[in-house]
């Protein structure tokens, strides 16, 4: 049995689900499970597509985000790599087993992942013309003389320049899975995954064309149907990828997490100052971003970092080079911020629905540096601004270029597996669930240190579908069971 | 009625005693099986599933064992037929139409199912409305499609298939209606056969052959009739259910297979779905009396042609054929007979809908008539209905009383009425001991069985008792005080058997003129106790079985006294001069 993962980074279930002209996936959607997947707290990329492959949580896996503190000093955080990550991935699993895989662009895959079988490195990927990006080396060679330049990423997805976006995302999706299926046809693999990180490039460029609630929100742009196209060119794609298999091949698309609109910024650092929380020695003139600010550190007792959540610090005495919190007064501070962050409200004072979690608390456990509180704006639907020197909390356009979109804790997949009882919509499943349930699909034992469970026989946490409550979809085939019964 | 007469003279009549309730599924189960309904499993027309407390059709269901396999209806009336036992001793049975045999029994000889047979859509009967008025909206068990108000010729649109179950969406025909005002018709084209279909003006068309692919390899066939409302200023058009094509039905109905497509190949396209009259179309009001009573003579007709043909292959063993017209047609225009029924609407008296029922019953006659030539001296002949009939004008909201007298709770802040909404989506199961759903039963919220019971087995024959006592004492204000319930048992004083569990606790007998409101139901919980019942829908059986009982005529002198519908299975072994099946409970009628 063959293990094939299409994954779609940022893709949207309501899209993916939504649209009705992708007879590709509605034909996987036919002959197996589909549904909402539940992704890590924070639901983004880096992780979350590592805690997938382990089936481990961010705290385990000791990566809250793509950058993460070294250290407790005041300094730069690092960037994540493909060596952050030390735990074993599916692919480990099956090495052991004498079993061979291909992956590409499955973040971070960069320096590229050393695996039994060949691995091509995903966007965060230095420069491909330059850098050997795949194992083995030569692989690279082997792929530049299929396509030419291997495009990981569109460098600067953050521009007003759209056609240019538009077509540069097309066009490198279109290479990785030319690249994908020569892959497939010319090199043995019996698990084989595939990361297209082009649909969470064309979510935070084109959203708000394709949403009219956004804010920014533009009606009859030509960028209109944009999402909607590049939807429909993905299931092309597949649908070419699906010509390539036997019946022997379990095939699961699936998203790292869903997308949602933005509705702004929250300037979180400006918000902490004006707190008292956050001392600067003097408040810049103009924007500043957070690792250029004149911190007060002897007086300043929180701060945060910004991007698609809030990574929030406390600065702790015998912990933080300057520390001024008495440990001892460490969780009753902590509470009392988690209150204030959680009743942080709109422009115009209305709850924002802000989410705060302590990591000890969602995490099994909780390695390297982690933040002190997480904190999601708005339900994620308003992004977390770390620089300095805003007029106002709450702004419209990012500090980092234009973006219309942010993570939504919930993504997509679909689950074709021959033979699998699992059928129709499926509630209650999470990403930690993805490598049991295609370890124990395929024949595989589950490693006892994965922290999710398979989605087919560990039914005991599966939901199934609410308590004495009732789906739409039972609630529809019910009435559609008794439309004609006179009596009723 | 001279045929009957006969009958009765040469060998008798008799009041047949029906099943509790008295439910055209759950009386044919017993006849068939000669079981009570503790013996059958069909207890009432829905049943509910404890987890979600959402009902569901009692009839039958579908099973999927993996993805490679096709899904499978199963028929959830249980036990052993008569056809089965008499099989097992190498005596044939030909059966049409007898309810709860979808899927098909397997037997020595044929079956056409009966009752139980949905449409494409899976329900009993979904039709379609397609207008040009723009503010019109569903009504019950239809799908409307709106038509453009343009000036063209054609209005291209589409006929409504099969929803699919994993995306929500349905299947479509496309279809293009050509407008003849002249000629006072519409033409109907499409892919179907025939690709040009005439639909004159207030009349019903010809059956039209369709096709819905569904995926790469699939599709679902059906016969669709149009039924031409208007043109101007509206164009309105109605389409029937889509039935299953008799040639290739979706899911079988008929034993052997090809016994359905034959019989069609002989006497052309037939309804096939297992109720076949469109009373949602007239309780609707989007047909006329006159067009609904067109159609059930067209169903009259079918049935003749198939029961003619069928008897002249027929040479011995058991013959049965079921015409369920007349309890349609009775449902429908009971109203006519009364003119203080609230649904009566002040149609003029001697009206000629006032003696549709007569003119319906004669029918009846005519039909024996033709069976009698059939007939000799080696022939027991069996005439029989289910149940009698009724008035229905009140509705008891049963849910609305149990929440009045505390034993069902609606979530904080919602209030019996509109707003607590249908399917017992508002009740607070936490607080809620007992809940009404389908059509004659009560359900207590049972711990270790319902989702969310809080019901300990040792209360419950309390509970029951309070409301078994409360109901039966249940007035009707706004009619003198009478009483609307004679009575309310506990399923143990009713049913015995294997499947006795899956009964509703309680089983509520209404008397002569009310009814299990509407809304109830459905899991409504409606403002008020009683309500006027104001549909064309007007007459009904579900009621105290005394007050409904059947009929029974035979060729030869039998035991009429205490005759029940349990004692016709004995009674057609004993014809047969086999053995009656050791779980029927019911005795011979012959001498």
């Amino acid at each position: 049995m063959k293990i094939l993962v299409l994954g779609l980074d940022c893709a949207a279930p309501e899209l993916l689900f939504g649209f009705d002209d992708l007879p590709n996936l509605r034909r996987l959607m036919e002959v197996g499970a589909y549904g909402r997947i539940e992704s890590v707290i924070p639901p983004i990329t880096v992780p979350a597509w590592m805690c997938m492959a382990t089936s481990q949580d961010p705290g385990s896996l000791g990566v809250y985000g793509f950058r993460s503190r070294t250290d407790h000093s005041y300094g730069n955080l690092a960037i994540v790599n493909a060596r952050s990550i030390t735990e074993l991935a599916i692919w480990d699993q099956l090495a052991r087993a004498g079993k061979r895989s291909i992956i590409v662009g499955v973040p971070p895959g960069y320096p590229p992942r050393r695996i039994n079988g060949l691995s091509v490195g995903c966007f965060l990927t230095p420069d491909t013309s330059e850098n050997v990006f795949t194992h083995p080396d030569e692989l690279s060679d082997e792929i530049r003389r299929l396509v030419g330049d291997y495009p990981v990423d569109v460098k600067g997805f953050r521009t007003h320049d759209k056609s240019w976006l538009r077509d540069q995302i097309f066009a490198m999706s279109r290479t990785q899975f030319q690249v994908v299926r020569h892959l497939m046809q010319n090199h043995p693999w019996d698990y084989f995954q595939f990361v297209d990180i082009g649909l969470d490039r064309i979510h935070h460029g084109f959203w708000k064309y394709h949403d009219p609630h956004h804010v920014l929100h533009e009606p009859d742009s030509p960028y209109r149907d944009t999402v909607h196209d590049y939807y429909r060119h993905l299931d092309l794609e597949i649908g070419e990828v699906l010509e390539l298999l036997t019946d022997e091949t379990i095939v699961l698309v699936v998203s790292d997490h869903g997308a949602q609109r933005l509705d702004g910024g929250f300037c979180v650092n400006e918000w902490l100052v004006r707190e008292g929380l956050l001392v600067l020695n003097s408040y810049p003139e103009e924007v500043t971003p957070f690792g250029r600010l004149d911190v007060n550190w002897e007086q300043t007792r929180v701060w945060s970092e910004g991007g698609y959540y809030a990574r929030v610090f406390f600065n702790v005495k015998g912990r933080e080079p300057r520390g001024v919190i008495d440990p001892s007064d460490y969780q009753p501070f902590r509470n009392e911020i988690k209150a204030r962050f959680e009743a942080t409200s709109d422009a115009a004072g209305k709850p924002l629905g802000t989410l705060v979690f302590k990591p000890e608390e969602i995490y099994r456990m909780t390695r390297n540096v982690a933040p002190d509180l997480i904190v999601h704006f708005g339900g994620l639907s308003w992004r977390s601004i770390g620089g300095v020197g805003y007029p106002a909390i709450h702004i419209r356009e990012n500090d980092t270029g234009p973006d219309d979109c942010n993570h939504a804790q919930f993504g997509a997949f679909i689950l074709a597996a021959p033979g699998s009882p699992l059928i129709g919509e499926i509630e209650g499943a999470h990403l930690l669930d993805v490598a049991p349930t295609l370890l124990e699909r395929g024949g595989y034992e589950i490693p006892s240190s994965m922290q999710g469970r398979s989605l087919v026989t560990g039914s005991g946490t599966l939901q199934p579908a609410g308590k004495g409550q009732y789906t739409a979809t039972e609630e529809q085939l019910v009435r559609d069971r008794l439309s004609g019964l006179g009596y009723i | 009625m001279p045929n009957l007469a006969r009958l009765r003279e040469t060998g008798g009549f008799a009041r047949l005693i029906t099943t509790t309730p008295a439910q055209t599924p759950v009386a044919w189960s017993t006849f068939a099986t000669g079981c009570n309904p503790g013996g059958h499993g069909i207890f009432d027309f829905i049943r509910r599933n404890p987890r979600t407390y959402l009902p569901d059709l009692a009839l039958n269901r579908y099973e999927q064992k993996n993805m490679f396999l096709p899904p499978r209806a199963v028929n959830l009336r249980r036990g052993t037929p008569v056809w089965e036992l008499l099989g097992a001793r190498d005596i044939g049975s030909t059966v049409l139409r007898c309810p709860c045999t979808y899927p098909p029994d397997a037997l020595l000889g044929q079956m056409l199912s009966g009752m139980g047979v949905p449409d494409v859509r899976g329900g009993l009967g979904t039709s379609t409305f397609y207008t040009s008025n723009p503010s019109a909206v569903s009504r019950e068990s239809e799908s409307l499609v709106r038509l453009p108000r343009g000036k063209g010729e054609t209005v291209a649109t589409h006929l409504i298939g099969p929803r699919n179950l994993k995306t929500g969406s349905d299947l479509q025909m496309e279809i293009a209606i050509l407008l003849d005002p002249v000629g006072r018709r519409v033409v109907i084209h499409s892919s179907g056969s025939p690709e040009k279909l005439e639909v004159p003006l207030q009349s019903w068309s010809d059956w039209l052959r369709v096709k819905f692919k569904h995926g790469l390899l699939q599709s679902v066939r059906g016969l669709v009739r149009f039924h031409l409302l208007s043109l101007e200023p509206e164009l309105e058009l109605y389409a029937s259910p889509i039935n299953f094509d008799p040639d290739l039905p979706l899911y079988p109905i008929s034993a052997p297979p090809g016994f359905a497509g034959d019989l069609a190949w002989r006497i052309g396209p037939y309804h096939t779905t297992g109720m076949a009259e469109d009373t949602s179309g007239l309780n609707n009001e989007r047909i006329s009396e006159e067009a609904f009573l067109d159609q059930c003579a067209n169903v009259w007709r079918e049935r003749e042609a198939m029961m003619t043909l069928a008897l002249e292959r027929f040479e011995s063993g058991l013959f049965y054929v079921l015409f369920d017209t007349p309890d349609r047609i009775q449902h429908m225009f009971w109203r006519f007979r009364e003119p203080d029924h609230p649904a009566h609407r002040g149609t003029p008296p001697g009206h000629r809908f006032a003696a549709v029922i007569e003119e319906c019953y004669r029918h009846c006659d005519a039909v024996v008539g033709k069976v009698l030539p059939a007939v000799d001296d080696q022939t027991l002949l069996i005439v029989l209905s289910d149940h009698g009939f009724n008035s229905f004008r009140r509705g008891v909201h049963l849910n609305t009383w149990l929440h009045d007298r505390g034993f069902l709770a609606l979530r904080d802040g919602v209030r019996p009425g509109d707003d607590a909404g249908d399917l017992l989506r508002h009740v607070d199961w936490q607080r809620t001991k007992a809940y009404a759903l389908g059509l004659s039963g009560i359900f207590l919220n049972l711990e270790d069985r319902e989702e969310q019971g809080i019901v300990s087995a040792d209360e419950s024959d309390t509970i029951k008792t309070a409301i078994a006592r409360g109901l039966a004492d249940l007035r009707d204000e706004e009619r003198n005080g009478v009483r609307a319930i004679r009575g309310v048992r506990p399923r143990e004083d009713v049913y015995h058997g294997p499947y006795l569990e899956e009964a509703p606790d309680l089983v509520v007998n209404f008397a002569s003129g009310y009814r299990v409101s509407w809304s109830s139901s459905m899991g409504g919980v409606a403002g008020g106790h009683i309500e006027d019942n104001v549909k064309k829908w007007s007459g009904d059986h579900i009621i105290d079985p005394d007050l409904v009982s059947g009929v029974l005529f035979m060729n030869r002198p039998f035991r009429g006294d205490g005759a029940r519908l349990l004692d016709l299975a004995p009674t057609i072994t004993a014809a047969l001069g086999v053995p009656k099946g050791p779980a029927m409970e019911g005795e011979s009628l012959l001498p």
